[in-house]
């Protein structure tokens, strides 16, 4: 069997399981329309000319906020997903019953993290639309191409982190507290709610070496600019350099993880 | 690798960069191809001086420490022994002896620290998707089926990672489902099902490929008198001598072991004890049943002798039956 199929089959199995619980896809529409007003309103009550001035594309603080709050969702994901999934599994005790399957345990996380990625993304259209409908978002203005490309660099540079933080959760069992403390200082040297610019020097410096505001700012060139996908090679050729560094990297110390737990008969202790 | 590919990279680019990588995995696979050993034996399970250590328990900020300290908590200790094709080997032994060490070691679950484990002339720790290819798993402690998703669901699911296409798949749960007697739990969500129910649909799932060898670790567990009989007619007739599969089984059940096993490996404290037939044990221990010959063959006949309780039973289940 290929290894689209087995990919296709964990997919499966989440939509299944995702369709047995009906009102999570309603509770997650109507939540978007409430963050979606939130940003709206406090954008308004912040929104000065200055501030617009400062921003790196044309528009209103609402856009570019909009864009930060719901692309870090991506990071958030990419994250989480494969924790999530061996967590999962760990817990329902599907996981060694997986592994005498002649599936791998790096595509089963894989396979895993489709789901959470393309439910994250819909979730992020709703936000978006929703901000069209209502509150004037420009979503006429945006490159699709570039944005599906940025998004796609973006998935893969992110995607190395979240299979570190799955072997940190193999080993000790316990919750990563590196990935929240990364989580928590991309927040602010990402340029999620504000530009990095004015951040103190320092915290620029680390604001350069941190992926999200490459793909932040590839982001909303792509999607509030309209950028065309040359002008922003510069920023996906960075992200995809995080990946080219952070996936093998990730591999090597998840697969030194699983022989670890093998060896010392943890593989399924929670 | 990266040494020899990243100067290629800066030099002549991506595209060329990526065939040196590629040419070289090759090699290497092949190069391991080559350096595999060939299959050893024609016997379906073999144990050769199986040794496994654990690492001492530990708690609070040590328990960090934990997964770097070598293990010095022998759960096995040079165990051999071999299950021939066709052949139904059962695993006696009390709670902590060593039993399911052994049968995750064969399932490619756990590594040992050392020995080797063959299972189909694959050895588990080198080649562990050849081994996994041929082997059905079954922990009668933990079904590890998705509770939201039905009993057809799951199978189709586990039976399409065992690399069985949807239609053969499809196939095989009618063929399971009719068997096992689970009609109704095959569209039932599986969280909805009973624990016996549940034991039956993991059953299935281990045979599901047709394995050529099947590991159970307390296969009736959970079900009642009337399924686990079921079972054990299904395992004797249509797994072992029909479709000619291997078995190697962990149980406390001694009629389950008596009904079922050619042969009954018994361990005590991680080492091999006895391997024989259950004739061959009662007559080695010169006891009456197997659960005397287990006593026997661990040491621990004794603990039972003089026990004023088990007296005081047999008084009481006495007077019951004159009375």
């Amino acid at each position: 069997m290929s290894r689209w199929r087995e990919l296709w089959l964990y997919f499966w199995r989440d939509l299944m399981i995702a369709r047995t619980y009906r009102i999570p896809f309603v509770i997650d529409a109507i939540q978007a329309l409430f963050g979606a007003t939130m940003f709206f309103y406090a954008a308004r009550f912040v929104d000065s000319p200055q501030l617009r001035s400062a921003l790196p594309q044309p528009g209103s603080y609402f856009a570019f906020a909009l864009v930060g709050w719901v692309f870090f969702d991506y990071l958030g994901v990419a994250m989480d997903a494969f924790d999530q999934s061996l967590i999962e599994a760990r817990d329902s005790g599907t996981l060694e019953h997986l592994l005498v399957t002649q599936t791998s345990l790096p595509l089963m996380l894989a396979g895993s993290a489709i789901y959470p990625f393309l439910i994250t993304t819909l979730r992020i259209a709703i936000y978006l639309i929703w901000g069209a409908l209502l509150f004037h978002f420009p979503l006429g203005s945006a490159n699709w191409v570039s944005v599906i490309v940025v998004l796609a660099a973006s998935l893969l540079s992110f995607s190395g982190l979240g299979i570190l933080s799955a072997s940190y959760l193999l080993l000790f069992k316990r919750g990563n507290p590196a990935k929240w403390l990364l989580i928590g200082l991309w927040g602010i040297a990402g340029g999620m709610l504000f530009p990095v610019t004015i951040l103190p020097d320092w915290l620029q410096v680390v604001a350069k070496l941190n992926p999200m505001t490459h793909a932040l700012n590839a982001m909303r060139a792509a999607l509030l600019g309209g950028v065309r996908l040359p002008q922003l090679l510069p920023a996906i050729e960075l992200l995809l350099l995080f990946a080219i560094v952070l996936l093998p990297a990730s591999m090597v110390v998840f697969y030194w993880t699983l022989e670890r737990t093998k060896t010392t008969g943890t593989l399924s202790h929670r | 690798m990266a040494i020899v590919a990243f100067p290629i990279l800066i030099d002549h680019g991506f595209a060329d960069a990526y065939r040196v990588c590629l040419r070289l995995v090759l090699e290497r696979r092949k190069r391991y191809k080559n350096s595999m050993p060939e299959a050893t034996t024609p016997a379906a399970v073999v144990l050769k001086d199986l040794e496994k250590f654990y690492a001492p328990p530990r708690s609070g900020i040590r328990a960090y420490l934990q997964p770097f300290e070598r293990g010095t908590r022998p759960a096995l200790k040079g165990v051999t022994f071999q299950v021939n094709e066709g052949e139904a080997v059962a695993l006696l032994g009390a709670n902590g002896a060593g039993k399911s060490t052994i049968l995750k070691i064969l399932a490619t679950l756990l590594l040992p620290t050392r020995g080797q484990a063959f299972v189909s002339g694959h050895d588990t720790t080198k080649d562990a998707r050849a081994v996994r290819r041929k082997l059905g798993y079954h922990a009668g402690s933990d079904q590890g089926l998705y509770p939201r998703l039905t009993g057809r669901q799951n199978l189709l699911f586990f039976g399409q990672l065992n690399h069985l296409t949807k239609r053969g798949a499809e196939k095989r749960i009618a063929e399971l489902g009719e068997r096992f007697h689970l009609a109704d739990a095959l569209e039932q969500q599986v969280r909805t099902l009973s624990s016996g129910t549940t034991q039956r649909l993991s059953l299935a799932r281990a045979l599901l490929h047709a394995p050529t060898v099947l590991l159970l670790d307390e296969p009736t567990r959970s079900l009642d008198a009337i399924a686990a009989a079921e079972f054990r007619r299904f395992l004797s007739t249509e797994v072992l001598r029909g479709a000619k599969t291997s078995l190697l089984f962990a149980s406390h059940a001694l009629l389950e072991i008596e009904q079922l096993a050619h042969r009954v490996a018994v361990i005590h404290q991680g080492q091999l004890a006895a391997f024989d037939t259950v004739a061959g044990l009662l007559g080695r221990t010169k006891t009456a049943n197997l659960e005397q010959a287990f006593f026997q063959l661990t040491g621990t006949a004794e603990l039972f002798e003089n026990d004023e309780r088990l007296e005081h039973f047999d008084d009481f289940s006495h007077k019951e039956q004159t009375q």
